[in-house]
Parts: structure tokens; C-alpha cells; sequence
């Protein structure tokens, strides 16, 4: 008995006292490569932090962020909660080989919030001009996998219904019957450019111009690991990223309004960084433009879109002499007016579901 | 701070532990309130003085009670403790609540205080209004060293959830306790079981929950999923603080009264009241139950005495009708046992247990309704009184996803894994090998403690009301 007490003692002090040393000792990091985000830091001790308790909410933060071996005790959590309590509403699950991100339930305010936005957008730009409006909306995986996999997913026909009905200024674009779960990357959130030729040609019929789909495919040397490798709770082979291009795309000039610079439409080098799908026009961009002197009309086009048309845009070059991505994600759209000048184009808001689905970063 | 957070369990804990230990024994209580405060001030930087002052009046309302015993000055030093406390708790507590509904009644708009409410304070509150009523019907002597009367009312581990612990119970342990390794064992042990408690069924149950009053969809048999589980959340968060308490005193040399005894197994409301949140039952029956003349009156006087209990009990618990309400419940049905349904429950062996699981579950989802309207119109639902289906997709994916842990909750709710576990380590084997596995197993529950905690679970803090 004796011993036992003393074991008992001495291995939970030795776990707490042991964990709480060891966390203090370790150096702290700046980014989880896991999750994708950047940890929390040390936070600053002044006297109005300390009494406002703002430096113990953000110390408790910190110390869970900077925790030692914080993957593993992650990947702990994710085993208990499948595989003993055999819980399914986790927030990223495996099927069919793909991994997805559970979308349980329709955010009705979000997609309000998210209509909102963009009524202000076509209110102050586009209402009183000769714009051509189009919108469309690229299902997440969920809406191939949840349902037959036995998962919850949220009500897309109802996502669809409710934002056609906000932007009765938009003219529809169904993109849902031209894909399915093979279009999207096994480990990431993205749909692949090589398998969404035809989206471009149904996205380039309903909006008038023809585009010839004849592509080179490259493959880019380096593995993919998605944005879901890490965050599933299962080992999944990396991806392969590949790109389509030709003449066209080479010679397209595409400005970057951020750094005030003109780029290639794949940024290349960008396959050796985290996340090598920001090879589609540089990653996340507030503002680009991507022209075309070999265009064989002169029509423009602006699309309003998220990540998701960073790896389309290119497939609807061929067809514009100018197209103008807008991420409002990162761009106030009360300034859009300094940079864009809108009046004959086309214009095609495209989101991904899950983007409407939480739209808070909207701006 | 709260015990289920890295900080309290990796930083707090250890080093207080620590140096509480390197100290002599005469500056114990010193370095325990010195913990104890920093441990307040991490949550309520900016009420911590207000609490020395709380306790500062029950100090100088001790001294002098004792000072003029059979006086008329002990008299009025206690009304002025009481009063002073009721109306700290009244400020903070309910000033916005008897606003805002005579408000309601008069029409009138007058200003709400909106004044932010410090944790624990009903805790220590109860705590300094017991010490003064004690020292002044001499059933405990007036604390002269202010360091040991401050350590009992603001000491750490039961400062923000209690037990509620009367001072008679720790009097001479505050200056005089033994510091054993079997009771520091004992202690490690309960500590862990109640943070698993609070971590491991709590705070899944309490997903379940917050998923239920999200839905679009419910239906009646996700309704009763929410009710279960509900009321099984709050047994296993409340009972769970309990335990961390009572098992961090034991770590610490003092021996805290128990709260809970498996109240899910009562044969009647009595008997659940008897085994649920006891401290706060005895409290209430010592200084307010017994004081109005208790059950030595006539049967009118008696039942409401019982009434003006409940009533206040429920308050107790938060400013809002639905706790009112909730109080009221249970007094309606111990009024009942009292006068005729006590024998019949006795007689019976099932049913007894219905009625208790049946009551109990209903009375949790009016705990939990932050507006009368919605515990009416859930507790209608719950027996097919709304238009709900009877089952959605959505409530069979739910029901399995948490299965395993409702099972879980049940189960532990009863004596049976204590029983089940007694049994195993009187059995060879289990003698021999309960040295490694008990602390094993034990470890087991901190290392999944810590994984839940740093993969960001749900870990609700529901004592805010108190």
C-alpha cells in the first residue's frame, strides 16, 4: 500500500511537474506546420493587462499553443474521441480515400452575412452599369462524401435557393452536376485544375465566350501534403499537384496590386513552400489582374472569388482579354473603387460553399 | 483560474505544492493564501480586494461578536455582517434582476447596474456569514490570526465551486493537521478522478448540449438526449469540482465534507437532496430552515418553511426566474413526500427510481433554460406536447456519436464502478498487481486530461451565476 501510494504520487507530480518544466524550458515556436496557423506568442505584461485580464487570457492561450509534444497529445485526443467514445461529428473525418472538413449545418446568417457583402458590392459598383452578373458556387467535398459516408452535412440546395434569391441581380451558374469528390485533392480542400476543364467550358458558355481547352499538363516534382494531411487522424499519400497550360498562359501578364508587380500566372517556386497550391496565381491575393494581348475579343472579366479561383482563372484566359480577381477577404470593398473601374464586363462571383458557409472573413 | 487549464495543472499546482511543502508548518496557511489570492486574482484581477474585504468584515464582526457575547454589541455586530454580506451579494448578484423586473411590473426604465459578477462569490460569502453565525451561537470560537481565518474562506481549491465548508469544520485543522502520505495519495487519486469527470464526460456531455440548443432540427428523442445529458453534464462538472476540491485539501493536510453521493440513485427527492450538493443542503437547513422553526411547527408553517427554503436555494444557484423555478420543483414534490408520497415511494423498488431520474432530468432542463418560455416549451416537447418529430437524421447521427458516453455518464453515475473495482482488487490477481495499475490507470486519465485540454475541447466553466 505504502508503495503504491508513494508510485502514485510520484508519477502525476513527475507528469505535472515534469510537463510544466519541460514547457517552460522548451523554445517556443511560431508556426504549427499540423495546423496550419501561426501559434501563439508570449504575451506582454503591463499593468493594464494584468488588471483588465487580458494577460492571463492570452498567457492561457499561449502556454496551450507552446505546449510540449502538443501534436502528439492532439492525435491522443483525436484516437480517444474515434476510437473509444466512436464519435463522428469530429471536425475533419476520412472517406473514400479523401479527407474533408465535417460542414454539419447550414449557416443561414453567414450566408446572409456573405449575400450582404455582396449586394453592398453590386450596389455601390455595378448597379448602374452595363455589367454582365453571374454567380456560381463550387461544393466542398462534403456534398459528395458526408451523406453516403454517414456523416452530417449541411443543406446545399438551401445555400444555393437562399443566395440565388439574395442576388436576383445574378444570373446562375450550376457547377454541381459538372463535378464530383474525384475533382478535388485527396489531402486538401482544392479542386484540381487538370479536372475542371469542363467547369471552365460551362462557366465559359453561359457567360459568351468560347474557350479551346487545349492544355499542356505539368506536374510538379514536389508531394503535396494538403491542408487536411495533418489535421485527419489517419496516414493518407500525399498529393500531386498538376497545371495546365499553353501559349496563351505563358505570354498572359498577371499584376499583383499587392507588391505592385507583374508576375507569371504559376508562381512556380512557390511548389518548395508550405503549401504548394499557392502555385495557382501566387496564393492568396486581395487584388490581380491577369492580361491577354492574344485575346480574340475584348471583353473583360471581374470575378469576386476565394482560393478556389486561383486555379480557374487561367482556364478562362483564352476567352478575356482582362480578368480581374477580387478576394474581399483581404480588400476592403469600399476600396475597390481606386483600383477597378467597372462598367461592361462580366462579372462572376464564385465561392467555395464552405467559404458562404462561414463568411465572417469577409470583409 | 480554473482547475481544468494547463496553467492551474502544470504551473499552479506544482509550485504551490511545492513551496507549501519546503515551508515550515507555521507558515503554511500564510503561503496557502498567498496562493489562494493569486489563484482569484488570475480569474478576478479586479475583485480580489474586494474579497479581503469581505473577509476583513467577517474577521472584525468574529472578534467583536466574541468580544460582546450576551451583549447587545455581538447582536448588532452579527445583523451588520449579515447585512452587509446579503447586500454585497444582493449588489453584485440580483440588483439587475429586481430591476429589470420591477421594471417589467411598473413599466418603468430604470438604468440597469450591469455590474460584472465575482466568481465564487456566494461560496465565500456563505462561508464568512456561517463563521460570524457560528461564533455568535458560540458554536465556534472567534479566529484571532487573520492569516488563518483568510486562508479557510479564500482557500484555492474550493474558492470558485465550493464544497461550501463550514468553518466548525476546519477550525483546529487550521492550525493543527497532519500531513500523511496515504492522505496525500488519497487526495492525488480523488484530484484525478474529478478532473477526469470534469474533462473526459463533462465536458463531452456538454457538447452534446450546446450542439442540441443549436440545431435547426431537433426532435423529441434528441430533446431527451439534451435533458440526459444535461443533467448527467452538470452531475459529473459539479460533482467533479467537488472531488478536485476535497482531493486538493487532501493533498494539502485538510479533510473538506463531501458534496455528492450518487444522487442519481435516490429513492425519493428527499433522499436526492440528501446526496446532492450537500454542503449548500446543510447550509441552508442550519441557517435558514431551522432558524424559521424547521419541522417543529404547525403542518401550514412547515410547508412553507420548506417553500422559502427551495425558493432560496434555487436563487442561490443564479439571478433568473428559471433557477426560482427550479427551486420551487423540488419544494413542491418534498412538500408531496412529506404529507403522503414518501410511504408509497418507500414500497416501491422501480418505480421510486423513475420518479427520481423522471424528476430530476425535468428539473435540469429548467436549470438550464435561460427563459421561463423555452423550459416550458422544452419540458412540452420532451412529451410530445410540440410539433417535433419523434427523430431526425441528424438526431440518430448524434445519438451515435455520443452513445458511448452517455453509457459512460449512466453508468458512473451509479455505485457499480466503485463496486466493480472494490471487487477486481480483492481478487488475487488484482492484489497483486493494483500497486502498478491503479496509478497507471490514473496517470492514464491526466495524459487524456491533457490531451483534451490542449486539443481546445469545450470546457464551459458553469458556476459563473453562483
Amino acid at each position: 500500500m505504502k508503495w503504491k501510494n508513494r508510485i502514485l504520487v510520484i508519477l502525476v507530480a513527475a507528469f505535472l511537474g515534469g510537463f510544466g518544466l519541460w514547457s517552460v524550458i522548451l523554445k517556443d515556436q511560431e508556426i504549427s506546420v499540423s495546423e496550419r496557423r501561426e501559434l501563439a506568442q508570449a504575451p506582454e505584461l503591463s499593468w493594464d493587462s494584468l488588471i483588465s485580464g487580458k494577460y492571463m487570457n492570452a498567457f492561457e492561450e499561449y502556454v496551450l499553443d507552446q505546449f510540449p509534444m502538443r501534436d502528439t497529445f492532439l492525435g491522443l485526443k483525436n484516437d480517444i474521441t474515434e476510437k473509444v467514445l466512436f464519435q463522428k461529428n469530429a471536425d475533419y473525418y476520412v472517406a473514400d480515400g479523401y479527407a474533408a472538413a465535417v460542414e454539419s449545418r447550414l449557416n443561414e446568417e453567414s450566408i446572409a452575412y456573405a449575400a450582404e457583402r455582396f449586394r453592398f458590392l453590386y450596389d455601390k459598383y455595378l448597379a448602374d452599369t452595363d455589367v454582365n452578373i453571374y454567380l456560381s458556387i463550387i461544393p466542398d467535398k462534403n456534398y459528395f462524401l458526408a451523406k453516403p459516408n454517414g456523416y452530417l452535412t449541411m443543406d446545399y440546395a438551401k445555400l444555393a435557393e437562399q443566395m440565388q434569391a439574395s442576388m436576383e441581380y445574378a444570373s446562375y451558374i450550376d457547377l454541381f452536376p459538372y463535378l464530383d469528390c474525384r475533382d478535388y485533392y485527396y489531402t486538401d480542400t482544392h479542386w484540381r485544375q487538370e479536372n475542371i476543364l469542363q467547369v471552365a467550358e460551362v462557366l465559359g458558355q453561359q457567360m459568351g465566350v468560347s474557350l479551346s481547352s487545349a492544355y499542356e499538363t505539368r506536374t510538379i516534382p514536389q508531394p503535396f501534403y494538403g491542408y487536411y494531411y495533418n489535421l485527419v487522424n489517419q496516414s493518407m499519400e500525399p498529393d500531386t499537384i498538376r497545371y495546365l497550360t499553353n501559349d496563351v498562359l505563358e505570354q498572359a501578364v498577371v499584376f499583383d496590386y499587392e507588391t505592385n508587380r507583374e508576375t507569371d500566372v504559376y508562381t512556380l517556386q512557390r511548389a518548395e513552400g508550405d503549401d504548394p497550391y499557392e502555385i495557382f496565381l501566387g496564393g492568396p491575393k486581395s487584388l490581380l489582374t491577369i492580361e491577354n494581348e492574344r485575346a480574340s475579343t475584348d471583353k473583360e472579366l471581374i470575378v469576386f472569388r476565394d482560393s478556389f479561383g486561383s486555379s480557374l482563372a487561367p482556364l478562362l484566359v483564352e476567352g478575356y482579354r482582362k480578368i480581374t480577381l477580387i478576394d474581399i477577404r483581404y480588400i476592403v470593398p469600399a476600396m475597390l473603387g481606386r483600383f477597378v473601374t467597372f462598367d461592361d464586363q462580366d462579372v462572376l462571383f464564385l465561392y467555395n460553399a464552405a467559404v458562404l458557409n462561414h463568411s465572417e472573413t469577409l470583409k | 483560474m480554473l482547475f481544468s487549464s494547463i496553467t492551474f495543472l502544470f504551473y499552479f499546482i506544482p509550485i504551490v505544492i511545492l513551496v507549501y511543502y519546503m515551508m515550515p508548518k507555521r507558515l503554511r496557511n500564510g503561503v496557502l493564501l498567498f496562493a489562494s489570492l493569486v489563484f482569484y486574482a488570475w480569474g478576478e484581477p479586479k475583485y480580489v480586494l474586494f474579497m479581503l474585504f469581505s473577509v476583513t468584515q467577517g474577521y472584525v464582526a468574529g472578534r467583536l461578536v466574541e468580544r460582546y457575547r450576551g451583549r447587545m454589541g455581538a447582536r448588532i455586530a452579527l445583523a451588520l455582517s449579515v447585512v452587509f454580506s446579503l447586500g454585497m451579494l444582493g449588489y453584485f448578484k440580483y440588483a439587475d434582476f429586481f430591476i429589470s423586473n420591477f421594471n417589467t411590473v411598473t413599466g418603468l426604465s430604470i438604468p440597469l447596474l450591469r455590474v460584472t459578477l465575482p466568481v465564487g462569490i456566494s461560496f465565500y460569502t456563505f462561508q464568512i456569514m456561517s463563521y460570524v453565525i457560528d461564533v455568535y451561537r458560540a458554536d465556534a470560537k472567534a479566529q484571532k490570526n487573520y492569516v488563518n481565518l483568510a486562508t479557510y474562506i479564500s482557500m484555492f481549491p474550493q474558492l470558485i465551486a465550493g464544497p461550501i465548508v463550514r468553518y466548525t469544520d476546519l477550525e483546529r485543522q487550521l492550525t493543527e493537521r497532519t500531513y500523511e502520505m496515504s492522505a496525500v495519495a488519497q487526495g492525488v487519486r480523488r484530484f484525478v478522478l474529478g478532473l477526469g469527470k470534469k474533462i473526459l464526460i463533462a465536458n463531452v456531455l456538454g457538447e452534446l448540449v450546446e450542439i442540441n440548443k443549436a440545431t435547426g432540427e431537433n426532435s423529441v428523442l434528441f430533446l431527451w438526449m439534451y435533458a440526459i445529458a444535461c443533467s448527467l453534464q452538470i452531475y459529473y462538472d459539479f460533482s467533479g469540482y467537488s472531488d478536485m476540491a476535497v482531493g486538493l485539501g487532501l493533498i494539502l493536510g485538510f479533510h473538506f465534507p463531501e458534496n455528492f453521493n450518487y444522487p442519481f440513485i435516490a429513492g425519493s427527492i428527499t433522499e436526492f437532496w440528501r446526496r446532492w450538493h450537500m454542503s449548500l443542503g446543510t447550509w441552508f437547513r442550519d441557517y435558514l430552515y431551522i432558524p424559521l422553526g424547521g419541522n417543529r411547527v404547525g403542518t401550514i408553517h412547515w410547508m412553507f418553511n420548506i417553500l422559502i427554503v427551495w425558493m432560496a436555494t434555487g436563487f442561490w444557484h443564479g439571478a433568473s426566474w428559471n433557477f426560482i423555478l427550479w427551486g420551487l420543483f423540488f419544494a413542491l414534490f418534498l412538500v408531496l413526500e412529506k404529507l403522503f408520497l414518501l410511504r408509497y415511494l418507500k414500497r416501491s423498488h422501480v418505480w421510486k427510481h423513475i420518479y427520481v431520474i423522471l424528476l430530476t432530468v425535468v428539473s435540469f432542463v429548467i436549470f438550464d433554460s435561460a427563459e421561463l418560455s423555452l423550459a416550458f416549451g422544452n419540458i412540452r416537447a420532451l412529451f410530445g406536447g410540440a410539433e417535433l418529430p419523434l427523430v431526425t437524421y441528424e438526431t440518430m447521427y448524434y445519438l451515435k456519436s455520443y452513445t458511448v458516453i452517455l453509457v459512460i455518464g449512466l453508468i458512473g453515475a451509479t455505485p457499480l464502478p466503485k463496486y466493480l473495482v472494490n471487487r477486481v482488487w480483492k481478487t488475487r490477481a488484482g492484489e497483486k498487481w493494483n500497486c502498478i495499475l491503479e496509478p497507471v490507470v490514473l496517470l492514464a486519465i491526466v495524459v487524456m486530461c491533457t490531451a483534451f485540454l490542449i486539443g481546445g475541447s469545450f470546457n464551459p466553466f458553469l458556476y459563473f451565476r453562483f
